[in-house]
């Protein structure tokens, strides 16, 4: 049986380094890092007081009233990012709306907003239920399906940090087996007390701008945003003439069962499904160009990511860079594995493999190359992205180029 | 495709509610009609009569696991851990006895983590980082009950987590099918898990749920294992049930509500058994165009939780027999739906 291959025609980014999917290309490729204070609730009482926050002008200019007022702060991004992806796949009016579904990727979700709710109820006072609204991650969905009339499936995967990879790959998956004609995936977090405090609370949030693989890193640098693909059966989208961005060629996802949260110490889930994830979208390990990493920046993730990919690659371990593009956006959690999965197709598509920022110093556990220097031209037109996640949940995107779509430009 | 290329069966199914400790309490509270719901303490209830909880009280973590490692897990792990323990055993399986990346799991979560989160907070709010427990924030994120029971049973397959209201349990059963059908995995626990907390009762009530879609609410968990049919006969499992089609729809469209409901009930408009799951107000619509003998609403008896169709479907696939078909359909408010069919024992 031949499966479609599955195209994105569209893509859109709102997060704490860009706001649209222009401005984010941009940060990329020139390695733009929107690292700066966090203002959005008191930090001054813990070590690290730094983030990637999306600064409240450039929510307010584009969001009405109703928007402001209603929506979560993740909604609000979720909405913001949603409308460019389907703005640029031209959808609308192509399928009838049944055929087209929703998947999200949610972590704290509407957390920011119930914080304030919880701490009014502890003082014995009234405050207003509309806080609570969103507090679960599937509300996100929902917003986008009613938003955008998408009828078809509605789902919300919540599997920490690799949730929204999860969503674009299962998102695909939908479409390979007919359920659905279009998908619009990707996944959407908010900077929360609860995820500031859980990961400082935990001592791994470096003070200073995340470093990944760099000696002397301490941890993460926490961020917030939303990014969304839109996914169709290439040959549909051929068909009503939209524009391909790039392609979600196959994905993979295991739990490690080790730990809740250190990863598995030899890496061997992480390349068993990075390996999975090549074998279900039928490419070679040579044909890769990078691997963008989940590299957080802490010490034991990066070089269990680093030996991963080594098992992967083998031999060929040196010339695939293993790069992190969290030192420009922050580890957005819930919409990290969408947003970077956005980052590695503006990569592809520029042919140019990402440079990771802020580096320290030499690890010599760290031995791969991550591009510290500098970004890096490259003639590859496949990467992969990982995800790695609380619980042990590890999901690898195989991604493609443009120009695979016209193998003649490649 | 609302079905699957390969047969896919269940073969273990089990249930924590707050009828009891497996399928059978809830199987006696259908039979007997017999609520087993409590009514709600008024100081949670912001002045609505009438409201009805049920926590799962029977249930005791210190009987599935040593209680070192019970403190250490949230209420909704400690039912996952449970529950999935239950279910395999029904199927015949330990920890083991499948390759550990050819089992998987995927659970519908509710309200878990929501409690741990809430805990943490309330730390840090009464007694700024001085109050702050890191112990209890790895709990604070929904896949910890999959990833907790994954942890317990050394399974290492796809591990996936939703929450999707009403329909939590649904969208993990639909994508452990799949998992099953492309090869991914030769069993899957499938299921959900969801807990009750007052907290939850006050911020239900703040939010006018308990006059609306819920008002009996529950707790616990219902975990199937599914498995494909050939791997199921060749270690002679005993088989409940078969999985014929899992349909879903996102929202049901103003003015075109009948094209939603055709998708998501297609042929599956008579049954011998329908069970809803839900809530029940939003279901009527589709209920009104299903034939059954007979039509079981175990939310009205033992709660609705969000993640309430894995127990659901486990009751379900356990009370079917051989060449019955039976429907389960779910609704939650303003989407998604599901419909899920199974015929009892083997397939055709």
């Amino acid at each position: 049986m031949i499966f479609p291959r599955i195209a994105i025609t569209g893509m859109g980014v709102f997060c704490g380094a860009a706001t649209s999917v222009h401005e984010f290309l941009d940060a990329v490729l020139n390695g733009k890092s929107g690292v700066g204070p966090v203002d959005l609730f008191d930090v001054s009482s813990f070590p690290a007081q730094i983030g990637v926050q999306v600064k409240g002008d450039r929510l307010s200019e584009r969001l009405n009233r109703r928007q402001r007022t209603r929506l979560s702060r993740t909604d609000q991004f979720a909405v913001l990012a949603a409308e460019e992806a389907l703005a640029m796949s031209g959808l609308a009016g192509h399928y009838d709306p049944y055929d087209i579904g929703v998947c999200v990727g949610g972590g704290a979700a509407g957390m920011f907003q119930a914080e304030q709710w919880l701490a009014a109820h502890l003082r014995h006072e009234k405050a207003p239920a509309g806080l609570l609204r969103g507090v679960l991650p599937d509300n996100t969905a929902k917003e986008l399906a009613n938003s955008f009339r998408l009828a078809g499936y509605q789902g919300s995967i919540t599997t920490a940090c690799s949730s929204s990879a999860t969503a674009i790959g299962w998102g695909g998956d939908l479409i390979r087996t007919g359920r659905q004609k279009a998908m619009l995936c990707g996944g959407a977090d908010s900077l929360t007390l609860l995820t500031y405090a859980g990961f400082n609370s935990l001592k791994v949030v470096d003070p200073e701008p995340c470093s990944p693989f760099s000696l002397g890193r301490q941890g993460i640098t926490l961020g917030e945003g939303a990014a969304f693909v839109v996914l169709e059966d290439e040959i549909a989208a051929r068909q009503r003439g939209a524009t391909i961005l790039g392609f979600v060629l196959g994905y993979a996802l295991a739990g490690e069962a080790y730990h809740m949260t250190a990863p598995e110490p030899d890496g061997a889930t992480a390349a068993r499904v990075m390996l999975k994830a090549m074998s279900a979208a039928g490419v070679d390990s040579a044909q890769v160009g990078w691997v963008n990493a989940h590299g957080t920046g802490t010490p034991l993730n990066d070089v269990v990511e680093s030996n991963a990919v080594r098992q992967v690659f083998g031999y060929q371990a040196d010339r695939v860079p293993l790069v992190s593009t969290k030192p420009i956006t922050g580890h957005c959690l819930g919409a990290a594995g969408a947003i970077e999965a956005v980052a590695t197709l503006l990569a592809l598509n520029a042919k140019t493999i990402p440079r990771t920022l802020h580096f320290r110093g030499r690890d010599p556990e760290c031995n791969l190359d991550y591009c510290h220097d500098a970004c890096r031209p490259t003639d590859r037109t496949i990467a992969l992205s990982n995800s790695f996640a609380f619980g042990g949940n590890i999901t690898t995107l195989v991604l493609g180029a443009a120009c695979l779509a016209h193998k003649e430009g490649c | 495709m609302n079905t699957f290329s390969c047969p896919i069966v269940i073969t273990g199914a089990s249930a924590i509610t707050v009828a009891g400790t497996g399928i059978e309490p809830v199987i006696a509270a259908l039979a007997e009609n017999r609520c087993c719901l409590q009514p709600a303490p008024a100081e949670l209830c912001e002045g609505v009569a009438g409201a009805l909880w049920g926590r799962a009280n029977q249930f005791k973590a210190g009987d599935f696991m040593p209680p070192l490692k019970a403190r250490k897990l949230d209420r909704c792990s400690q039912f996952a851990v449970a529950t999935a323990g239950l279910a395999m055993a029904d199927a015949g399986l330990v920890k083991g006895s499948i390759p550990p990346d050819r089992i998987g799991i995927a659970l519908g979560c509710g309200f878990g983590g929501i409690a741990n989160s809430a805990e943490f907070l309330t730390g840090y709010f009464q007694q700024g980082v001085a109050g702050l427990v890191p112990l209890l924030f790895p709990n604070t994120v929904a896949n910890a009950p999959a990833s907790n029971a994954s942890i317990e049973y050394g399974i290492k397959g796809p591990n996936i987590t939703f929450v999707q209201r009403f329909c939590s349990a649904e969208s993990a059963i639909l994508a452990a099918c799949r998992f099953i059908e492309e090869g991914r995995a030769d069993v899957m626990l499938a299921g959900g898990v969801d807990e009750l907390t007052p907290l939850m009762m006050q911020g239900f009530a703040a939010l006018g749920q308990l006059h609306r879609h819920a008002r009996g609410f529950g707790e616990g968990a219902g975990i199937l294992v599914l498995e494909r049919a050939d791997h199921a006969a060749a270690r002679q499992a005993t088989v409940k049930a078969s999985i014929q089609q899992i349909s879903t729809i996102g929202l049901l469209l103003a003015k075109d509500e009948k094209t939603g409901i055709a998708r998501l009930l297609s042929e599956s408009r008579s049954c011998h058994h329908l069970m809803v799951s839900g809530a029940e107000e939003v279901a009527t619509r589709l209920v009104d165009a299903i034939q059954a003998d007979s039509t079981w609403y175990p939310g009205r008896l033992v709660g609705r939780s969000l993640a309430m169709g894995g127990m659901a479907l486990a009751t379900l696939a356990t009370l079917v027999q051989p060449g019955e078909d039976a429907l389960l359909v779910s609704a939650s408010p303003d989407g998604p739906y599901f419909s899920i069919k199974l015929t009892g024992g083997y397939p055709a």
